[in-house]
């Protein structure tokens, strides 16, 4: 009789097996309407960037958008604003769901064929969603519709290599201080010591999030220091060329000394007003809660300078963007619809609406319920526009002098840099304490992110090899010296190329190009200690 | 007669140190009602609190209101609510059923499997089970029972991992006399009428216990329920929910509101505990300990 | 070690005689292990020797069955159908049917994946007319895994039922060659609901319990032998495979590799430290204070007894998700606490709560016993009661004081009683996650210990850190399976400890 039990579990089992069924052999698809191989256009700076041929879009598409819960209704009416107005065809059938920024990554990541088609995210976010191929690239065409529409600074949040893989939405992800002109007066927000002094005075708090490596990189940045990231186009992080460990470094340092050792202090970017903070360096995003706790005595500005040794630096901030993703589709259609709709989302009108002053009760619609959300454009057009600014922006924008593109950033370094600070506070502010802090970073720095010497030694191919111009290694392997491409390549003669170390031009082999003189198929092959090359036929 | 008046100023001594000792515990006692009052009275408080939104550093609100019930009533919440409400009735239902299964039936059957399927179950019990997030968040998404559909799901998941959970009944249904089944049988009931006729109303305790703990498990669950409707609105819970309004860019304008969903989850299930508290003690003195 | 006999054992002190128990068990380990070598030994020899017999009993069945049992090697159930059991060999009948489906739509292919896990990663199409990229997915690593294993259990399931099909032919034979009937379907369904009734009521948790716990457990523990993580998702980007046991040399060796110039395992070890001593601490914080509690209501002359529970209780009754997300908020640098203290002119800077290691180990550890304090009451109230009034009348009469009783008569029987309840206790809060994540989330982070497996705060558990690791920035589950067998090591070891020396200590101890 246990054989019933045994079956009714089987077949329990089984069915749920059933149910599931297999989904790994299915057939890919051919790629459509690949015949003409033409290049895309380049783009002008219309609102959008149609797919050349007048390829038939029109239909209607279902599409989840995942933004932040402040902008779910504006995206709604934006969307339904884009049915009535394109004139392809599109409709879109929407589903706006609530997720912030800063978990779109982590959601997307953790299943990519149940996340949002479309979805706003912070650019730190890039690499890892590039990684987990949850973000689809751009094509030719709305690269240059990128190139043309955005301003600079946003550009570089939306590559990785050469390759754009998001949309600019916001250029407003950077940090300048908010005061209570109560405390300090207007004479002295150009001065950080000023500022600590009016602070301790009168026992209040100074918040600046310097446990962060967001914030305390921008100490660095103000004496000049770098930090300089290295990705290839699949994401991949190559390497860091930094040098917080120097003796700007250390200047940077005692700055950072001087709050932290200060009773003042708080490590925090919050809206820290009603907690007796009289300056809060944060950014847009809070704008509407502190003008709402400080009223009449709001202030806002750019960041001041410290003075170490009699000279003075304006203190750094990074400039970041927020970014619309696309996730990649097995439907060329839908993903050239999705594209016009990220350019629509993206473009003048839509980063208008958003900007609008939420403090002022402006709306884009005459709606109050959709309240302008504060946030400044990476189109160019609308940053343009007076219609778009606030004080905070303002604020922002005159920062965004002292600024860095924030580039693509490992995760880890993060974690890694946010320490100088706490080594800082910890010590007894000696030039040696600060220096032991420096050095410590470093090390970890290059415990993790070192390109390994493998790496570095490395020779690839490049040239004007299998269809690349110039702009793709191939890998090589190597037997003592004698090097031999991975792949064999088939080249007409005159095909130009060259065999390089570390994908760098330091060290490259022969001084002039290689020129092939039979056209063939040939691995090709590099002796490192005499700098020859010759070619194999492949059979 | 002396030993007599020693006796009584013993006792009255006894009295007096009785009373000095009754006065303490008194006031400790009032000191941790109130410690642990505190917050639920702050929360429902905060939640009329209408002119800011954000924390403050007073309790009693400058002006009284219901914006914040209304901010609820016009969000998601509604959803939410339900959401977790099913869940909650489903499971309290098939998760009583399954643990009083396994717990009845290795409480009063020896059978040849039984010690190893306990000791199997101890073992299975010892790993994490935060990990199986992963792989049960993937068996959903293949049966089409994450997101949206994340209610049925969750409820799957909640419902056929219960039968680990049988300890606490277990512990109970042994301390019902085993006589009673034996004569039962004797009379030639069989095992599904002594179950049914004789055990059920001798368990009523633990049953109610089983059916309130069910019930109340998903209004906290968190973690998993996320993981499952992650990015879907219309498939959170209320914890999932309400757990984003507390998040750095969100609580300066969703704190109270926060406060004021807590009251609207807390009531239903508070009062619903109360009342059963009786059962609800029983069960955790019958089976936790004995388990 | 020296051994000691009965007689000398019962002279000892207690003190004296706990730790000779704990000597004895560790003195005792080597002997454990060599025989359990021995065990497995001998259950290699009788399992294979078991093997053997089922494989001569298949091929007698056969050679001696007749040509009904012969056929129902092929034909599950056509044996039982032939002699009149309609409903058994039915049921035999569909599961091979279904399982031969099954193998031909689709269990044959995750099988003969398993070992790879996956060929074919995504590609990726450029469609110059429409200007967009285009991802088509192929093999997909953790489906296969997954499905793979299902397949697996049901292979395994099939051999069982068919094994048991023909056991099933050769007892009917005998039965009819006897004389005897055989079981009407009528009594196959009655059984299940008297003699075999425990089938009956087990078949549905089991199976819930074997699809939803075991079968991921089993996952789990495979999945720390590839090198799946964020960059090698199995589906999106890169397929995963198997490492073997790279995965753990990573976890154990004591070279760097974590990023913040600490090794995994020395991150490892400071999370296990403190998650024992949170263990330690929340169990016996709470068990202390719950019964001094649950005596102090219970104390002759206190009034009001059903009011203090419940009051108290109601820490029980509102979901953890809002009131520890409330206390954690009421506490923070700009909450009530802070901000009233402040308004009040008590303190000038808000008191780290959540920033300072200590005050946030301490503040868990505190809101923990407010949290948990209700439920021990609970339990210890009953316990009390039950404790045998006329054992504290004699101490009284004795002269024992309160401090005296408590030790003598209450503390004991109350440990004899709970101990299982303070293993399980004890366990259970070295898994605590809903604590520790909706109090601090771990925060405030723990510099040297954070790294490539992302953020490591000071108030961490072994469960949060794994949770961290899956979501963090490099999601490395691999690591996260490495760390969850390891937590599993820990508890099943503590576990092992407790149960063989606890028991010994209670049985000494005498309450009549």
């Amino acid at each position: 009789m246990k054989k019933i039990l045994a079956l009714v579990m089987a077949l329990a089992m089984m069915l749920m097996l059933v149910a599931c069924g297999p989904a790994g052999n299915q057939e890919s698809q051919p790629p459509q309407g690949g015949g003409e191989q033409t290049n895309a256009p380049q783009g002008g700076g219309e609102e959008t960037q149609p797919p050349q041929g007048g390829a038939d879009l029109s239909g209607t598409y279902d599409v989840t958008i995942w933004c932040p819960e402040a902008a779910v209704e504006l995206t709604k009416t934006q969307v339904a604003n884009f049915n009535s107005s394109n004139t392809m065809g599109i409709t879109i059938n929407a589903t706006v769901e609530p997720v912030s920024e800063a978990d779109a990554a982590t959601n997307m990541i953790t299943d990519v064929s149940a996340g949002g088609d479309l979805y706003f995210f912070a650019q730190d976010q890039l690499s890892r969603l590039i990684q987990a191929g949850a973000v689809m690239k751009l094509g030719q065409g709305a690269a240059d519709y990128v190139k043309n529409n955005c301003v600079a600074s946003s550009l570089v949040a939306a590559k990785s290599g050469d390759d754009f893989y998001a949309y600019p939405l916001t250029a407003d992800n950077g940090y300048f201080m908010y005061y209570d002109k109560s405390v300090i007066p207007e004479e002295h927000v150009d001065s950080f010591e000023d500022i600590i002094a009016d602070c301790e005075a009168a026992n209040k708090q100074f918040s600046y999030e310097l446990e962060n490596a967001w914030y305390n990189a921008g100490v660095f940045f103000a004496t000049g220091c770098h930090s300089d990231w290295k990705t290839d186009d699949d994401g991949n992080f190559k390497g860091i060329d930094d040098d917080f460990n120097s003796d700007k470094g250390l200047i940077a340092a005692k700055a950072i000394y001087k709050l932290v050792s200060s009773p003042i202090y708080v490590n925090s970017s919050n809206a820290d007003f009603a907690s007796g903070s009289a300056v809060v360096v944060t950014g847009v995003w809070n704008y509407a809660t502190i003008k709402s706790q400080l009223g009449d005595n709001f202030g806002v500005a750019d960041l001041p300078s410290f003075t170490v040794d009699g000279q003075s630096y304006h203190l750094y901030s990074y400039a970041g963007c927020k970014l619309l993703g696309v996730k990649p589709q097995s439907d060329a259609v839908k993903g050239a619809v999705l594209n016009q709709l990220a350019q629509y989302l993206t473009g003048k009108d839509c980063s208008l609406q958003r900007a609008l002053d939420p403090v002022e009760g402006k709306t884009p619609d005459g709606n109050p319920e959709n309240g302008g959300l504060g946030w400044g454009p990476a189109n160019t057009e609308a940053r343009n526009d007076p219609a778009g600014t606030n004080p905070a922006l303002a604020a922002l924008e005159e920062q965004n002098k002292y600024s860095i593109s924030q580039p693509n950033i490992h995760g880890s370094w993060w974690d890694i840099a946010k320490v100088i600070t706490t080594d800082i506070k910890a010590s007894d502010g000696s030039d040696e304490a600060l220096k032991a802090a420096l050095e410590k970073y470093e090390e970890s720095i290059k415990a993790v992110f070192d390109v390994t010497d493998e790496i570095r030694n490395a020779f690839t191919v490049i040239g004007k090899v299998n269809g690349s111009d110039w702009d793709v290694d191939f890998e090589m392997t190597n037997d003592g010296d004698i090097w031999t491409s991975k792949d064999a390549f088939e080249m007409e003669a005159g095909t130009e190329l060259k065999c390089r170390q570390g994908k760098s031009w330091d060290v490259a082999y022969p001084a002039e190009n290689y020129v092939v003189e039979t056209a063939g198929t040939y691995y090709v092959q590099l002796n490192a200690a005499t700098g020859e090359i010759t070619l194999v036929p492949a059979e | 007669m002396s030993k007599n008046e020693n006796t009584l100023k013993r006792h009255m001594g006894l009295k007096a140190a009785n009373r000095i000792s009754n006065f303490f515990v008194y006031l400790l006692l009032i000191v941790i009602s109130v410690v642990w009052l505190i917050p639920f009275i702050f929360i429902v408080l905060q939640s009329f609190r209408v002119e800011s939104t954000y924390q403050v550093g007073y309790v009693i609100p400058q002006q009284w209101g219901f914006d914040n019930y209304l901010k609820l009533w016009n969000s998601d919440f509604k959803v939410w609510y339900l959401n977790t409400f099913i869940i909650a009735l489903a499971s309290a239902v098939l998760i009583t059923v399954i643990q009083l299964c396994m717990s009845y039936t290795l409480s009063r059957f020896r059978f040849k499997m039984r010690g190893p399927l306990m000791r199997f179950m101890l073992i299975l019990g010892m790993f994490p089970g935060m990990l199986t997030m992963i792989i049960l968040y993937r068996v959903l998404s293949d049966l089409g029972l994450t997101q949206a559909n994340a209610v049925p799901g969750l409820i799957l998941v909640g419902v056929a991992s219960s039968g680990m959970g049988y300890y606490v009944s277990k512990g109970f249904f042994d301390t019902i006399p085993k006589s009673l089944d034996e004569a039962a049988r004797v009379d030639g009931a069989t095992r599904f009428q002594v179950l049914y006729k004789i055990i059920l109303p001798l368990a009523k305790p633990i049953v109610i216990y089983t059916i309130l703990t069910a019930f109340m498990g998903p209004w906290g669950d968190y973690v998993f329920a996320r993981y499952v409707a992650f990015g879907t609105s219309s498939g959170y819970n209320v914890a999932v929910g309400m757990y984003s309004w507390l998040t750095n860019d969100q609580i300066a304008r969703m704190y109270t509101t926060f406060c004021a969903g807590g009251v609207i989850v807390a009531i239903p299930v508070t009062i619903l505990f109360l009342c059963l508290q009786k059962y609800y003690v029983e069960g955790v003195t019958g089976g936790a300990v004995k388990g | 070690m020296k051994q000691y006999s009965d007689l000398e054992f019962l002279r000892l002190s207690k003190w004296q005689r706990f730790t000779y128990k704990i000597a004895a068990f560790f003195c005792g380990i080597p002997k454990a292990i060599a025989s359990l070598f021995w065990t497995v030994v001998n259950l290699i020899k009788t399992g294979c020797k078991k093997v053997a017999d089922e494989f001569m009993d298949i091929v007698t069945t056969f050679t001696k069955g007749d040509w009904k049992t012969k056929v129902s090697f092929v034909v599950m159930g056509f044996g039982n159908i032939a002699r009149g059991q309609i409903l058994r060999g039915l049921l035999f009948l569909a599961f091979e049917a279904v399982f031969i489906v099954y193998m031909f739509a689709g269990g044959g292919y995750w099988l003969s994946m398993l070992g790879t896990l996956g060929i074919q990663g995504p590609t990726q199409d450029y469609d110059p007319l429409l200007d967009a990229y285009t991802t088509h997915y192929h093999d997909n690593s953790f489906k296969i895994l997954l499905y793979g294993v299902l397949t697996i259990f049901f292979i395994i399931a099939f051999i069982y039922t068919w094994r048991t099909n023909v056991k099933q032919n050769k007892l009917s034979e005998q039965i009819i060659r006897s004389g005897k009937k055989l079981k009407s379907g009528k009594d196959d369904l009655r059984s299940l609901v008297d003699d075999q009734f425990h089938k009956t009521l087990l078949a549905l948790p089991l199976t819930g319990i074997l699809v939803f716990t075991v079968m991921p457990i089993v996952f789990m523990i495979l999945v720390a032998f590839t090198n799946y993580d964020g960059a090698h998702n199995g589906y999106s980007n890169n397929l995963f495979t198997w490492v073997g046991l790279d995965n753990f040399n990573t976890l154990l060796s004591w070279q760097g590799g974590n990023g913040g110039g600490q090794s995994y395992s020395a991150t490892f070890g400071e999370i296990l430290t403190w998650t024992l001593i949170w263990a330690f601490l929340a169990t016996f914080t709470n068990y202390f204070l719950g019964m001094f509690v649950a005596m102090m209501i219970n104390k002759k002359g206190i009034k009001l007894k059903k009011l203090w529970r419940t009051i108290l209780v109601l820490t029980v009754a509102i979901p953890q998700f809002i009131s520890l997300l409330y206390v954690s908020k009421m506490f923070a640098r700009n909450g009530l606490i802070n901000l009233a203290l402040m308004d009040l002119g008590w303190i000038s800077q808000p008191l780290p709560f959540w920033e300072d290691p200590t005050w946030a180990r301490v503040s868990v550890i505190a809101i923990n016993i407010w949290i948990g304090i209700p439920y021990l009451m609970l339990i210890t109230t009953g316990i009390l009661m039950n404790i045998p009034a006329d054992l504290y009348e004699s101490a009284r009469i004795d002269g024992a004081n309160g401090w005296q009783q408590y030790t003598k008569i209450t503390l004991p029987y109350m440990l004899f009683i709970t101990g299982p309840y303070l293993l399980t206790s004890f366990t259970g809060n070295m898994n605590n996650f809903n604590v520790i994540y909706l109090l601090t989330g771990g925060a405030p982070t723990n510099p040297a210990a954070s790294g490539a497996a992302g953020s490591v705060g000071y108030t961490d558990l072994l469960i949060t850190w794994l949770f961290k690791i899956t979501t963090g920035a490099e999601s490395q589950y691999y690591l996260a399976s490495v760390v969850g067998i390891m937590v599993f090591v820990v508890v099943a070891v503590i576990s092992l400890v407790v149960y063989n020396v606890l028991p010994s200590i209670k049985n000494e101890e005498d309450y009549q």
